[in-house]
């Protein structure tokens, strides 16, 4: 139930485009583990960890958006096949736990090294965001666009036509392949993500061992049938043996259901009142192998001569597998500090740096702290913030920016820095918002509609909440764009509605580090009275 | 029995006929009044919204004379910004609101308001007032944020723009009323009827890249022309249009003005707003090419005005 309540209503967050889902519901979001241990968030952090040293992994299956997606994928490949095909096709298997270990290790390393490629990769709570925001949103839409058509002809205008903007092909590539790693995980082996690949996973498996809550097996009433064995996500369960590994079991309860005995049950079974743990030994037996290779040995073999190679290869192997992205990113982390043009004339255009969201405070520290989940991407009721793919570099991918094609960022909007579990977007207030400049306005007069055709336009200025941005006198009754830079907060309207292309003849310039300009001032109202029509 | 019904028929039909007689007796001497005065162009000043318009339609001879029984009218109000109705950036909700239920108690099948807005068209309708005022009284408020509620129409007048993609609401009313609000603009110089015009338009970039003031008159050449334009000026925003900063932009001057005529309207506004702000004819170009086009008159001397005081 609780799975459901957090599932759903994450859910129907990400993939609401109408604003019907109250506000308040990111509340939830900022539980995961990952956004809470980015966000500093001290309580929820400890929240958890009690909450795993009692019950166990329950995160894993009632709070994690992504492990519950996981469960809803087995459920429907479950439908129609048999028990010993379905439900029941699991068996057990030794933990891999140099590999998650050491994803775990290399993933904590990176992120406090300031590289969170790893992390914005592996959380599964990202992974989730990615799948709703460039999945199934955009299906949703569709599918409302379908019946907003149907209704519209019936005279009724309860739905409405949407545009999807904010999918880009980074997006959808990296929710693709989350969902298409979780499926083929979960079938082909369950919750083998959480167990080896998902660094939370290896986080809380590493106080879950230690639960005072735990399923355990009642040996005297236990008929060795296997069904728990069986039907373990986690494969976790040895029925031989009698164990149940508690670094690995998500606490999803399937097997004391499918124990017709009454065996195996939560039992309070803290490890310092039983004296020999039940979890099982990270060293005994099996060998470690990347699932990425895809060869599993179907029985549990005894431990062979070969173990220390095989687990020295995939060591190497893993390690050769994450350096690249290192030095990539290392490659990518001293960009040349892109320097502020003073001549507008002088804008490469096709190698601007990102405008990043207001609240991020710079491209540094937000593409350090941002784990590319696109809550904000979907939250922007402008649709302004899209997620990027490598025209920005490596260390970019997947983090939003401001694209002002044809949005902007509203002026009194403070919906991204509000939401963002990781706070990578700080929120700020209103006030805040309406003096945070995030990038500068810069004019190409020799690119603009007044002067190349000797005709008004002025769309920038019209769009400019500050009107930093404002028509000054050009020939004859022509006017023209003045930008005073220290009144622009740089929310793209003026560039959104340019109409001159290929490049247009004011784009936003961001700041690295974002600046603040004043207050607007206060102009005194003034009393007009009119003593006649004036015709 | 016969003789009774004989009797019966003819003071029957006597009765109706001499009610018959009498209505139409009074509805021909009220034409007849109507047509005598009717005015090309009714500006009233100092009232409340609805009062301005009521005094403003009676004047005209009525809003039956614009729109008939049954039919399907689009009102069209300027909702481009996010903004309050006392930033005066979109049309006053309590002019729609009363315009709506005129037109529902004139006989007409359905209203529908929308509006193309600049800002995001859910706040904007929000923020306006528009939308709940407009559904207050019974019109039905369409959305224009989605390239598939726009339609291709050629614009046969039109010098620089030949074809457009306008609201399908518009295209399948039967009559429509455009409702602007006066107000400065940065690009246009000056915004009230014709301008409001580019906001039954999809691509409005085209506008501003191909002579905007040429464009505005062009766009209203359209085929189906406002059966009546009435300009909100009970705020007036006179500087930083057209989103305006902050209420020192805004001059309450509690005016309103109506007309079918769409030049000679802007021209009668553009007269106005230089009651607050100069602003020269030459700046505002669409006027005048509007003019050239043939949509109307900006020699408002040769024209019949009624000014109204409250």
């Amino acid at each position: 139930m609780l799975a459901i309540l957090f599932f759903v209503s994450a859910l129907l967050f990400f993939i609401d485009f109408a604003g019907k889902i109250p506000q308040g519901v990111h509340a939830l979001l900022h539980l995961q583990i990952v956004p809470a241990i980015l966000s500093g968030a001290v309580g929820i952090m400890a929240f958890q960890f009690i909450l795993v040293l009692v019950f166990g992994r329950l995160y894993c299956s009632a709070i994690c958006p992504a492990g519950i997606l996981q469960d809803a994928i087995n459920r429907l490949f479950c439908i129609g096949k048999k028990k010993s095909k379905g439900v029941r096709r699991f068996s057990f298997r030794k933990p891999q736990n140099l590999l998650r270990y050491l994803l775990l290790g290399a993933t904590a390393a990176t992120a406090l090294a300031g590289f969170t490629t790893l992390l914005v990769w592996l959380d599964p709570y990202s992974n989730f965001g990615r799948i709703a925001a460039n999945l199934f949103r955009p299906v949703t839409m569709w599918g409302n666009n379908v019946l907003a058509d149907l209704l519209t002809r019936m005279d009724n205008y309860a739905l409405y036509h949407v545009t999807v903007h904010t999918v880009t092909t980074a997006g959808l590539l990296a929710g693709l392949l989350a969902l298409l790693l979780f499926v083929g995980l979960t079938i082909f082996r369950g919750r083998l993500f959480c167990n080896t690949l998902c660094p939370v996973g290896a986080l809380l498996s590493l106080i879950s061992r230690y639960s005072f809550f735990r399923i355990s097996f009642d040996e005297q009433l236990c008929n060795r049938c296997g069904n728990c064995e069986r039907t373990c996500k986690a494969e976790a369960i040895n029925s031989k043996q009698m164990t149940v590994d508690t670094s690995r079991c998500v606490d999803c309860f399937n097997c004391t259901s499918s124990c017709t005995k009454s065996s195996l049950k939560y039992r309070f079974r803290p490890p310092f009142a039983s004296g020999k743990p039940s979890a099982e030994k990270p060293s005994s037996g099996k060998p470690a192998e990347a699932p990425a290779a895809g060869k599993l040995s179907s029985e549990a073999p005894a431990a062979s001569p070969s173990n220390g190679r095989r687990r020295f290869f995939a060591t190497g192997a893993t390690v050769a597998a994450t350096l690249p992205v290192l030095s990539t990113v290392a490659q990518y982390a001293d960009l040349p500090e892109g320097e502020k043009p003073t001549e507008a004339d002088n804008i490469d255009y096709e190698r601007l740096p990102p405008v990043t969201p207001p609240g991020s405070a710079g491209l540094e520290r937000f593409k350090d702290q941002c784990t590319g989940c696109h809550l904000c991407v979907v939250r922007c009721p402008t649709q302004v913030l899209r997620p990027a793919g490598l025209q920005f570099g490596f260390d970019y991918l997947l983090r939003p920016y401001c694209k002002f094609e044809s949005s902007y960022c509203n002026y009194e909007c403070t919906v991204c820095g509000e939401v963002c579990p990781v706070h990578a977007i700080r929120g700020l207030s209103k006030e805040e918002k309406r003096t945070t400049q995030v990038g500068v306005a810069t004019f190409n007069i020799s690119r603009c509609i007044v002067h190349t055709e000797g005709t008004d336009c002025g769309a920038c200025s019209e769009h400019c909440p500050t009107q930093a941005v404002h028509m000054i006198p050009y020939e004859g009754t022509l006017t023209i764009p003045q930008v005073e830079s220290e009144l622009c907060i740089g929310c793209g309207g003026c560039e959104s509605i340019c109409p001159v292309r290929p490049y247009r003849a004011i784009v936003v310039v961001a700041n690295r580090e974002h600046a603040y300009v004043a207050p607007p001032e206060e102009e005194e109202v003034k009393e007009i009275e009119i003593d006649g029509f004036g015709f | 029995m016969r003789r009774r019904d004989f009797f019966k028929t003819t003071v029957a039909a006597g009765a109706a006929l001499s009610l018959n007689f009498d209505g139409l007796q009074a509805a021909l001497s009220g034409e007849a009044v109507a047509v005598e005065a009717a005015p090309d162009l009714v500006a009233v000043m100092g009232g409340e919204p609805e009062a301005m318009l009521d005094k403003a339609l009676e004047a005209l001879g009525g809003i039956g004379k614009y729109i008939k029984k049954g039919q399907k009218i689009v009102i069209k109000p300027n909702i481009g910004w996010d903004r309050t109705p006392e930033l005066a950036g979109n049309t006053n909700p309590l002019l729609i609101k009363a315009l709506v239920k005129r037109c529902l108690a004139a006989g007409a099948s359905k209203v529908t308001v929308f509006d193309h807005t600049c800002d995001d068209w859910l706040k904007c309708y929000k923020s306006s007032g528009i939308e709940a005022a407009a559904k207050e009284a019974g019109a039905v408020v369409v959305p224009g944020n989605d390239e598939k509620y726009y339609k291709s129409v050629t614009i046969p007048g039109g010098v620089k723009i030949k074809e457009a993609k306008i609201h399908e609401a518009l295209l399948e009313a039967d009559a429509w009323i455009n409702v602007p609000i006066l107000k400065n603009h940065g690009g246009a110089k000056f915004s009230c009827a014709m301008k409001n015009l580019m906001g039954v338009v999809w691509d409005r970039r085209v506008f501003h890249s191909n002579d905007l003031q040429q464009c505005i008159a062009d766009i209203c050449t359209l085929q189906k022309k406002p059966a009546l334009n009435i300009v909100d000026a009970y705020r007036m925003m006179h500087q930083n249009g057209p989103q305006g900063k902050s209420a020192a932009d805004v001059a309450t001057i509690k005016s309103l003005l109506a007309s079918p005529d769409i030049v000679a309207i802007d021209t009668a506004a553009l007269g106005l707003f230089n009651q607050v702000k100069k602003l020269d004819m030459a700046a505002v170009g669409h006027i005048g090419k509007g003019e050239a086009l043939k949509l109307g008159s900006t020699n408002l001397d040769q024209l019949n005005i009624k000014r109204i005081r409250i």
